[in-house]
Parts: structure tokens; sequence; C-alpha cells
């Protein structure tokens, strides 16, 4: 048994992973309540979220602009407005001319349009093959606390990660998109009848979810100090896990989802022996064993029927 | 004057002809029951009409304005309002909740206001709750509070209120209303039909097209009616002489084809 302070430790870890986690699953939770469909390429928008941020620090650094005060607010806006961009082209591409056809042609246009964007950045970014050092913008050194060293780094992380995830859910819950959204999510045809556009509420939501993605790839940056083309796949993966955890379609229930993936793998890390190259197959075991159980996730309203 | 006016209406599933050539004129302030056994086409014309059917042929003109080929959110905000015939409330909201989806086209609070106007938001949301209740109580004094409770907790019959508030809460010149009394027990059916007089003189320029089995209340509120069999309009008039028609007879009696 490793020592408390250990465990404490890699928890804390696991929480700083887990809010990346859950922004991601986030997106792919919202665009399973509205359309009823698994987005595949938002993992690949995850880390375009990430590039774009790169490009974006690297042009205000050219620019002059140096502060991280001043830089990483804009570099967010930026990325989160293409993201967004893209992620709204996607589901006009590849999700809406397919709406009468089988879901699984969905599921097959979501995953190439995901390899497209993989391998655009791959050929287009210089030297793409390579990991591209991410700045460290954020205050270094730290404190430590009962036996677990926190970095101001990764406070920051966990404040940009809390202040997403508020805002999305007051935009959820208290906005008229907001409405358009959780009606839409229930009872589409009822939702239009009440004077809902139905393709604006749709872009909204592939907006929002789409312009998370772009701060978890931005935050990844800043946590690894580096981002990678193939970020996406796993980090796309891990993001649909945790949203099937916490119950496809419930947005809480993405957030707790990512968190409980985060902490599961660091922890996994931590109490097996060689642990740390183990922790994604603890992990996605227990997901497999989770999902065997308890099909429709700690908070799922939908059964998983539906899909 | 007619407030809605539906010429030749033709909807197509494929082969098969759901709505054919069906000509229905609504005047303003009117009550229209439509009857017809199961698959006559009743709400394949409330589909239609509310644009989540594209038509193949003919043509509605609601206001003056051509409906057909605009989207369904563009003809909900021009004044048509509907209930379903299952019921499709969110039933993990509230009723204020359902109520104020109702009245979205109304909304005029962005974004923005949410940030910086909050005033501008609370004022809107006040508004919107105490108009919502006005339109529970019409229905059910004790309706009003418990506005803020799941819609899910709520018995049938007060569902099926908060369905019809939803739909007014917008401010409709037509209510189409597809079979009220779906489920309900002979009691509860009776308080729907006092409900639907209250809309009738609450609203009197409203109009209302009603799809009902129950002939118990066609009679009682609609002026008018128009009896459906296989897409077909076979039938219009008052009540008796719709009931007395042979053809309507047939459509639900069953008739002896060896002479027909």
């Amino acid at each position: 048994m490793p020592p408390l302070e250990l465990l404490l430790q890699q928890a804390w870890n696991g929480v700083m992973l887990g809010v990346m986690y859950a922004l991601v699953a986030v997106g792919f939770t919202l665009f399973f309540g509205v359309l009823d469909v698994i987005h595949f390429s938002h993992g690949d928008i995850f880390m375009l979220g990430a590039f774009t941020g790169l490009t974006v620090l690297a042009g205000l650094r050219a620019a002059g602009v140096g502060g991280a005060l001043l830089a990483l607010p804009l570099t967010f806006a930026a990325s989160i407005l293409v993201t967004g961009a893209v992620g709204v082209l996607a589901e006009r591409v590849c999700v809406k001319p397919l709406a009468r056809a089988s879901p699984l042609m969905t599921l097959l246009a979501t995953l190439s349009l995901g390899l497209v964007i993989r391998e655009a950045v791959l050929i287009f970014y210089p030297r793409g093959a390579d990991p591209k050092p991410f700045p460290r913008l954020l205050p270094q050194g730290g404190v430590e606390l009962g036996g677990v060293a926190i970095r101001y780094e990764n406070l920051a992380i966990l404040g940009i990660g809390l202040a997403a995830m508020v805002a999305v859910d007051l935009v959820i819950r208290r906005t008229r998109m907001g409405a358009a959204i959780r009606a839409v999510a229930q009872e589409p045809e009822a939702a239009q009848m009440m004077g809902v556009n139905l393709d604006r509420t749709v872009d909204a939501t592939f907006f929002l979810g789409s312009g998370l993605a772009a701060v978890a790839g931005i935050l990844s940056g800043l946590y690894y100090s580096e981002i990678h083309f193939i970020m996406g796949v796993t980090g796309g993966v891990i993001g649909f896990s945790a949203a099937a955890i916490g119950g496809l379609g419930n947005v809480y229930g993405a957030i707790i989802g990512g968190l409980l993936f985060g902490v599961l793998q660091t922890t996994a890390a931590a109490l097996i022996p060689r642990g740390s190259e183990f922790r994604d197959v603890v992990a996605f075991a227990v997901v497999m064993v989770f999902l065997v159980f308890k099909p429709s996730g700690l908070l799922g309203e939908k059964s998983v029927e539906r899909v | 004057m007619s407030l809605l006016e539906v010429t030749g209406l033709t909807v197509r599933f494929g082969g098969l002809v759901a709505l054919d050539g069906v000509d229905v004129v609504v005047a303003e302030g009117e009550t229209v029951g439509v009857i017809g056994p199961n698959g006559s086409g009743k709400t394949t014309l409330f589909n239609a009409l509310t644009g989540l059917l594209a038509p193949a042929a003919g043509d509605v003109v609601f206001l003056g304005r051509r409906l057909t080929g605009l989207e369904a959110h563009a003809i909900a905000r021009l004044g048509i309002a509907r209930t379903f015939q299952a019921s499709r409330l969110c039933l993990d909201l509230s009723a204020f909740d359902n109520i104020l989806i109702g009245m979205h086209a109304r909304r005029r609070t962005g974004l923005l206001d949410s940030v910086v106007r909050r005033g501008r938001l609370v004022g809107e949301m006040r508004a919107a709750i105490e108009r919502a209740s006005h339109l529970l109580a019409l229905f059910n004094r004790d309706l009003p509070r418990r506005g803020f409770e799941r819609v899910g907790q709520l018995p049938q019959i007060d569902r099926r209120r908060v369905e019809i508030c939803r739909a007014l809460a917008a401010g409709p010149r037509l209510l189409l209303l597809d079979e009220p009394s779906a489920g309900m027990n002979p009691e509860e059916t009776a308080e729907l039909m006092r409900d639907l007089r209250i809309v009738r003189d609450e609203m009197p320029g409203l109009s209302v097209v009603i799809i009902e089995h129950d002939m118990f209340v066609i009679e009682g509120v609609s002026q008018r009616v128009v009896a459906f069999n296989y897409g077909r309009k076979i039938a219009e008039g008052s009540f008796a002489e719709v009931a007395r028609h042979t053809e309507v007879r047939a459509a639900y009696l069953g008739t002896e084809t060896a002479h027909a």
C-alpha cells in the first residue's frame, strides 16, 4: 500500500486530468443530447483547439504581445472561435445531411472527418509529425499542503476549467438559447412548434461544445507543456468514455465522468506495480465493467436503446 | 374573413397518399372539429399545416400568407400553435419552463442581457411567469403553485393543461389540438371540455381545430365538423349533419360492400 500522501497527490493530479476530460466529455454529451449523435471527430477538434492556441500564441509573440495576462485570454477566444466554427461546419457536413440515414453512417462520417483534421494538421502544420513544445505561460512554483505538492499552474488550470464549466451551465440554464437547447434535446418537434429554430439551436450547441474542446486543448498544452497531432485520438476516446460513464445527454454526468476517469487513471498508477504503464488499461477496464452493469451511466436519462 | 384556407392539400409517403386534395377553411374565432377513423389523415393534416411534413401538392394560406415551403419554426411564429396526441411536454422540466419555451419566439433578451443587463432579463422572466400563472389558473386555481415542479409529477389532466398553456403562451391565432382527450377517463374528458370552453370564452378571436375520437367532445365544442376517410374529406357541416352522412356512418360502422 503506498503512503497516503502519494495517493492524495495522485488524486490531485487526477483532478487536473479530469477537468480536461470533463470539458471534452461535455461536448460529446451536448451533441448526443440534442441530436442523438456521437460526434467522433470531437477528439480531433480538441487537438485542433490546442494547435490553434499554439499558433495564436506564436503570432502574438511575434507581434510583441508577451504578457500571459493578455495573451492567454486572446488565445482562448481565438481558439474557441476557430473550433466552434469547425464544429458547426462538421455538423452541417457530416451530421445534418445524414439525419435520415442509419446512425452508423453518421458515426462513419464523423470518424472520417476526425481523420481528415488529424492528417491536415500533420501535413500542413510545419513539422506536424513532431510533438510541439507549448509555452509555459502560467505562474510557476507552488505550495505544499499536507504532503501534497500543489503547483500554481495547476490551480490556474483548475480555475479556468471550472470557469468554463460554470459558463456553459449558465448558458444552458439561464439563457433563451439554453432553453431552446434543452427543449430540442427533449422534444425537437414540439420545440419547433413553439417557434424554436432547430438549425440555429443545433449550430449553437455545436459551437458551445466545440468551443469547450478548444479550452480543453489549450489547458492540455499548458499542463503537459507539449502537444501532438495524435492527442485527439486518446483525448476523444477518454472524453467519450467519460460522457458514457456519466450518462450520455447529461452535462453534470459528463463532468463527474471526466473527473472520475482522471482520478481512476492516476490512482491506478499509484496502486498497481508498474501502474503508470497500465493506467489506461486499468481505467478503460473499469469503464467496461461499469458499462456492463450500468449501461445508462451514472446520471443517464436516456436509455442506451435509443442510440 | 377566413383565417386559414387549405386547398388541394396532398401529402404522400412514398406510394401511399396520406392526404388527397383536401380543402379546409377555418374562420376567425371558429372551432372546427376533425373526425375520421385511424389513419384517415387527421394528424397528417396537422403535420402538413405546421411544416413538419412537406406537402406534395396544394396550398395553405394563413392570414393571407402562403405557408407551403416555410420552416416549422417560422410557421409557429406566424401564429399557429399545436398540441400533440401523445404529450410532448418536456417531462423533466417544470411547468413554467415548458410554458416559457412556448414564449420562445416572443422573448427579446439575448445572451448579452444575461451578462450585462440582468434587470431586463429578470423583468422578462417575471412577466413570463406571471403570464404562465395566469394561463394555468384559467384551468386550475392550484396549478400555478405547482409551476416549479417537474411536469412529470403532475396528473394526466394537468399535464394536458400545461401543454395547452404552452401552446397558448405564444399568443397564437390558430390552435391545433390533436386528440386532447386521448387516454382520459370520462370525468377527465368532461373537465377537458370545460377547459376548452374556458379557452373559447377567454380568447374569442382564437380559432381552434380539434381532432377527436370522442364524439361527445366534438359535439360539445365544435361549431363545424369535417370528416376524413382514407385521406379525403368525405363530409362537412354541423355535427348533426355530418353524423347523419352515410359515408361517415360507413367509415365508422363498416359497410355492406356486397351492394356498394
